[in-house]
């Protein structure tokens, strides 16, 4: 099958494995273009390329923005080449992910969710695809759009805004009751928790990372301290080689990127299910829904 | 270059995010989902064919299998009826036969006997004869007289047939 491939096929997939790359690539060069290389230990947010004036705020084109928008153009691209040539008899590799990655998030979704919720399928992919190569392109020493709080916090309102969606289908009246549930005299509380769920979101995810990325700063700047205090008396330039950093980093990063990158994604986007599949109040609607339909039918 | 403070809210920003989720999870179910779902229900249909195609063909074929047994069965008992039939038929043949050819033989034998009884008679007769000749010679000679051929006839005649009778 695989000689049978034309030529048009196999230069639209290069182009689409480009589209892949050429995101991270071109980061990776903006990235090395404009670093200052700094001594010490420097723990600071977002690089601001430039501001655009805006009412309220002036709007600020960081690292973050131009990090996430440079991830979805290589999701896109993943997209497009895992579903480039898909037939229902050809049974490739790619199918075979992108078959894969449905499926795992319909379970997810229906496991988590329930049957009514499966179109929530592809956004519940997004957010898992979103954060977790968010927080992954951190190893191309790239900064992470999710350790920028303005990042999780949008996509956490998303959530609290569907989560407010589904509490209120069965109209205002209901949706206002809630809070008084079980007793009038909670109703704060019930608010102030209402609140603090985007927030919680979206300071777990982000905290997670951004901590990642500290302790890594911090261990490498630790590893050269120690590294010139036991392997100093070292002759010449071997003494000024800081040994210790070779292999251990890599080591932690696995956990605090990889695995912590990984975790995180996975955790956002369960609680996102969770919130939103618990707020929607499923038999009240079906109930109403009914009523209304033989309401309907007895005019 | 300017970087942002650690812990900074900017209300743009944060809209921009959350409009890259929503094009991101459009992207996504466009070009992710929407294809791939569109296979699995083309492949779930083709299986659903294939699965009733099948069904189809293995009911036909039950029921040519019982419909050939059926076929088998009935003739079978056809066949055993003819052999029966051709065996009743050829026990009546032999018989008549048999029968026949009794009855021919017992003809033959009958007309055998009957020949040789007439045979006998005939020899008996041209024997009784013959011997009446030669005793009136034998008489003619022995006496050597002249005899009334005539007297003594009847009296050896008589003789002869009680011989014939005696034996």
């Amino acid at each position: 099958m695989k000689s049978e491939k034309s030529n048009s096929f196999r230069i639209i997939d290069y182009l689409l494995i480009l589209m892949m790359v050429l995101p991270i690539v071109v980061l990776i060069t903006i990235k090395l273009l404009t670093n200052v290389p700094s001594d010490g230990i420097n723990v600071s947010g977002a690089r601001i390329y430039f501001e655009i004036p805006l009412p309220i705020q002036n709007l600020l084109i960081t690292e973050s923005q131009i990090n996430s928008w440079m991830v979805m153009i290589s999701i896109t691209g993943l997209c497009l080449y895992l579903t480039h040539g898909i037939d229902v008899k050809a049974r490739n590799k790619r199918q075979h992910l992108a078959e894969w990655i449905v499926e795992k998030t319909d379970n997810l979704v229906k496991g988590n969710m329930g049957e009514y919720f499966i179109a929530f399928s592809p956004f519940i992919g997004a957010i898992l695809g979103l954060s977790a190569f968010s927080s992954l392109i951190c190893l191309f020493g790239l900064y992470s759009p999710t350790s920028d709080i303005n990042v999780v916090g949008g996509w956490a309102i998303l959530t609290f805004i569907l989560i407010t969606y589904y509490k209120s289908k069965c109209g205002p009246w209901v949706y206002i009751k809630s809070f008084g549930d079980p007793v009038a005299l909670l109703a704060p509380l019930n608010i102030i928790s209402e609140v603090a769920t985007p927030i919680s979101m979206a300071f777990r995810h982000y905290g997670n990372v951004l901590s990642g990325s500290v302790i890594s700063v911090l261990l490498a700047a630790g590893l050269q301290g120690l590294s010139s205090m036991v392997l100093g008396w070292l002759p010449g330039v071997l003494g000024d080689i800081p040994f210790l950093q070779i292999g251990i980093p890599a080591v932690l990063s696995i956990y605090f990127d990889v695995f912590s990158g990984c975790l995180q994604a996975f955790i956002f986007a369960m609680l996102t299910m969770l919130y939103v599949s618990g707020a929607f109040p499923m038999e009240e609607y079906f109930k109403r829904k009914k009523n209304k339909q033989t309401k309907a039918m007895s005019n | 270059m300017q970087t942002l403070d650690v812990i900074s809210v900017n209300l743009w920003q944060i809209l921009i995010s959350l409009i890259n989720l929503v094009l991101l999870f459009l992207i996504i179910k466009k070009f992710l989902y929407k294809p791939v779902r569109k296979v699995l229900k083309q492949r779930q249909d083709e299986i659903d064919n294939l699965y009733n195609e099948a069904n189809t063909a293995n009911a036909s074929a039950q029921e040519n299998m019982k419909l050939w047994d059926e076929k088998i069965k009935s003739a079978k008992s056809e066949a055993d009826s003819i052999i029966s039939d051709a065996a009743m038929k050829a026990d009546l043949r032999k018989n008549d036969i048999i029968s026949e050819a009794k009855q021919t033989a017992e003809g033959i034998i009958r007309q055998a006997e009957n020949d040789a009884e007439l045979e006998r008679r005939k020899a008996e007769a041209e024997i009784k004869t013959e011997i009446v000749d030669v005793s009136a010679a034998l008489a003619k000679k022995i006496l050597e007289r002249e005899i009334n051929i005539n007297d003594h006839k009847e009296m050896i005649d008589s003789f002869v047939n009680n011989l014939g009778d005696e034996q």
